[in-house]
């Protein structure tokens, strides 16, 4: 379905100098600086796959689906998405495919949202049977029935994000690409989105790439996940091994009165790391495996006065860190 | 071609819908034949001719002219806007030719201001301020070729000018600009012929007044005959020349964004 063989992307930033003399000069002389934001990646997707597509802020996540979708031409490198290539077929690219941008809108921003599919329906040429039918089970499964007739700018951003997927796939497009389809979002929301994702996957088989920053996400949708940093590929595969490998990672914080004096009771000392101390706070890190996470705070109260805890997962960003450091 | 009539047609829905704004406008339009009926009256008060047109003809013109003219503008802003705010992406995933969608789109806002306001403003200035008819049943209809011909090539002129977004930040200055060339040259406020000779000869060679000059003038009877045809003929060409410029920029803009990423 998707293929991506040694896949860059050069970025050329033009420098300017700061104040009035830099904006002078940088008429005559233009600094040139390149920034390679997707380092010669590689990878091969299934049709009915759903992939993960993860890596901390600025990784280059967004820049590859950029180009997978034809609207960024490769520096260098191969991509084929459903056989084609999108930079050089965008129109045609664009009819297998379907998007959601966080942080953008694709519905007709003046138009009831019922119009706007309305609209999506002749752009994508969408046979009219088909249409009412996806309509239908879309208004059931999204819950957009008390919605479909306000315009889009009046809609909320969870009511909005709903319409969005929606729209992504209402042409029954081959590959769907979700660029932070949660973000901001409630855990309703979210519970209901991910639940689509899921029926359409299983439907009509359509091939989902999610970014998300959500770890949740991941673990309900996707058997695999590739992770991304610096525009290379540190990760790809299944999600099991990833979370059985990293998944152990606790992090608890501690809310204590006074931090000044605080030493790391000498019975945690071989299994817990101190990952950060505030002013109020101390957090500790340590894996599962070693030492429970009921005896690390039993043995924190015996010696200190807390007055609250929060006890944390595995981040990505703190999976990425870990592989990037300790290797997979 | 099918989604381009569904854009257009929406779009005629959505500027309906706006009628405050409908009001709005259509009260200020009023105002605006007032004003040039007795500006017109005053000047014409110490001579019955200024350029060959008597006080009758120069009213139909400059009402005609004015009317016309609230269609110069076009989808450029639309497209400025889009380039500014990224959404220009989106925009490039749909399986549609985006300088067509902003055309359809357009092309319908107009067709809707035409049946809402310009048709009450000719009723208007024919009842209010006496308006003639056109010269003949061919002037009348030479006239609706050439002013869809004007408004056509006036909407493909501002595509252009939304374009620069892609080379400049600022396209403000550039459309008050253009604004203000296209309301003198197009000539929507005075006719050109009214212009000093070496004024005129610049303008004949520049594509503002196949924008509303020519139209008016064959609606006056001021072009006709063989005039007129060769006057449309340039209204066509300007079109195809604007039109294959517009195009030819939009490659290097596409270029721009899909090579520099925006
Ligand atoms: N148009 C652009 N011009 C120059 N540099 C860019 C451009 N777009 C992105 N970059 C840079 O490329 C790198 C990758 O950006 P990208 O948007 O792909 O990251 P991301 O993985 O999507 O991050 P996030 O999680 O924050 O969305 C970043 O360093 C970013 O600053
Ligand atoms: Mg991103």
């Amino acid at each position: 379905m998707i293929e991506v063989k040694d896949l860059s992307k050069d970025y050329i930033i033009l420098k300017r100098k700061p104040g009035l003399s830099g904006a002078i000069r940088s008429l005559f002389i233009r600094e040139k600086e390149i920034k390679q934001a997707v380092d010669h990646i590689s990878f091969e997707i299934k049709p009915g796959e759903v992939v993960g597509y993860i890596g901390p802020n600025g990784a280059g996540k967004s820049t590859t689906i950029k180009m997978l979708c034809g609207i960024l031409t490769p520096s260098h490198g191969e991509i084929r998405v459903n056989g084609v290539v999108p930079y050089q077929n965008r129109k045609q690219n664009a009819i297998n495919i379907g998007a959601v941008y966080g942080q953008r809108t694709q519905l007709f921003w003046d138009i009831p949202v019922r119009e706007s599919y309305e609209l999506l329906r002749h752009i994508y040429e969408i046979p009219k049977n088909d249409f009412e039918a996806r309509m239908k089970h879309f208004t059931e499964y999204l819950n957009l029935g008390p919605i479909l007739d306000i315009p889009v700018r009046q809609l909320s951003l969870g009511q909005k994000m709903r319409c969005e997927l929606a729209a992504s796939f209402l042409h029954n497009p081959a590959v769907v690409f979700l660029d932070e389809p949660t973000i901001g979002l409630d855990v309703a929301v979210k519970e209901n989105i991910r639940k689509f994702i899921r029926e359409m996957n299983h439907l009509y088989g359509t091939t989902v790439i999610l970014t998300t920053h959500d770890m949740e996400d991941i673990e309900q949708l996707c058997q695999r996940i590739i992770i991304i940093d610096n525009g290379s590929i540190l990760y790809d595969g299944d999600l099991v091994a990833v979370k059985e490998r990293f998944g152990h990672q606790r992090t608890i914080h501690f809310e204590m009165p006074q931090t000044d004096h605080f030493k790391l009771p000498a019975s945690l000392e071989s299994t817990v790391d101190v990952a950060e101390i505030t002013e109020s706070r101390v957090s500790l890190l340590f894996s599962s495996r070693d030492i429970k996470g009921a005896e690390v705070i039993a043995i924190m109260m015996a010696e200190y006065e807390v007055n609250d805890l929060t006890i944390k997962d595995t981040s990505i960003e703190t999976i990425v860190k870990e592989i990037y450091e300790r290797g997979i | 071609m099918r989604k381009y009539i569904a854009i257009f047609k929406s779009q005629i829905q959505i500027t309906f819908a706006y009628s405050a704004w409908f009001w709005a406008s259509m009260i200020s339009a009023v105002f605006q034949l007032i004003i040039l009926f007795y500006f017109w009256h005053a000047v014409y008060q110490n001579s019955d001719t200024i350029g060959n047109m008597n006080i009758k003809q120069m009213i139909t013109y400059v009402m005609i002219a004015t009317i016309l003219g609230k269609f110069m503008n076009g989808a450029g802003s639309q497209l400025a806007g889009d380039i500014r705010t990224g959404q220009i992406a989106t925009e490039l995933m749909r399986p549609y030719n985006l300088l067509h969608k902003l055309m359809a789109m357009d092309l319908g806002g107009k067709t809707s201001d035409f049946i809402q306001s310009a048709v009450p403003l000719l009723v208007v200035a024919g009842l209010f301020f006496s308006i003639t008819l056109p010269e003949s049943l061919t002037a009348g209809i030479l006239f609706v070729v050439s002013s869809i011909l004007g408004i056509l090539l006036a909407g493909v002129f501002d595509l252009i000018i939304g374009l620069l977004a892609f080379w400049t930040i600022n396209t403000w200055g550039l459309r008050i600009l253009r604004n203000a060339i296209v309301l003198f040259f197009s000539g929507s406020l005075i006719p050109i012929s009214l212009f000093p000779p070496s004024m005129q000869l610049i303008s004949q060679y520049l594509p503002f007044q196949s924008m509303v000059y020519v139209p008016v003038s064959i609606y006056t009877g001021a072009i006709s005959g063989q005039d007129a045809w060769m006057a449309m003929g340039a209204q066509l060409f300007w079109i195809v020349f604007i039109y294959a410029v517009l195009r030819a920029s939009w490659s290097q803009a596409l270029r721009k964004v899909t090579i520099f990423g925006g």
